[in-house]
């Protein structure tokens, strides 16, 4: 078993150009190949597919979802709550 | 006279990497993995990851791969845990 220490930043940096799930804390899924991303977690997904429950709801070209880490608690005005970004191993059908 | 406050929390979570983790999430989630590394904010990068909601029938959903979760709505980590039983 190989054990790789891998900070959040690292993996993030890991997956660029890769397809991701990004799952939210409302349930929402979106689907596409993660564009970039910065410090604050905010990222750009492009060929997005959006999944309500499970199912197909909406296709963007570009989208992009707003992180919300930070230690201000006083800014909630958090469009988006992010539960994780998925790495897609295996083949999804982003296409 | 102050005594020692005792180990960090990056400290105690350090302790993990490498093994399984259970954690509890704010909302009706938990999720089971392999920790592999986290941040300042306790975000962390997990895999061999089991998502499990808790629902009256105990739903659980699968995934093999990496996951970045994001530390906001954790509540609570159990080393070694295994999870809710199904």
């Amino acid at each position: 078993m190989s054990l790789r220490k891998q900070t959040p930043s690292d993996f993030l940096k890991q997956i660029i150009g890769r397809p991701v799930v990004v799952k939210l804390n409302s349930g929402v899924d979106y689907r596409g190949v993660l564009a970039c991303l910065d410090g604050y977690m905010n990222i750009a997904v492009e060929q997005t597919e959006e999944y309500v429950n499970g199912q197909l709801k909406n296709k963007y070209g570009d989208a992009f979802l707003r992180g919300n880490n930070g230690k201000s608690s006083r800014t909630r005005h958090l469009l988006f709550l992010t539960t994780w970004w998925h790495l897609c191993r295996s083949q999804h059908d982003i296409e | 006279m102050f005594s020692k406050s005792g180990p960090a929390v990056p400290e105690l979570v350090d302790k993990c990497i490498g093994s399984r983790i259970h954690i509890v999430m704010k909302n009706d989630k938990e999720i089971v993995g392999t920790l592999l590394g986290f941040d300042d904010f306790v975000n962390m990068v997990l895999e061999d990851v089991t998502e499990f909601e808790i629902t009256p029938e105990g739903r659980r959903i699968t995934k093999l791969d990496q996951i970045l979760l994001n530390g906001n709505n954790i509540t609570m980590l159990i080393p070694g845990g295994e999870g809710p039983e199904v």
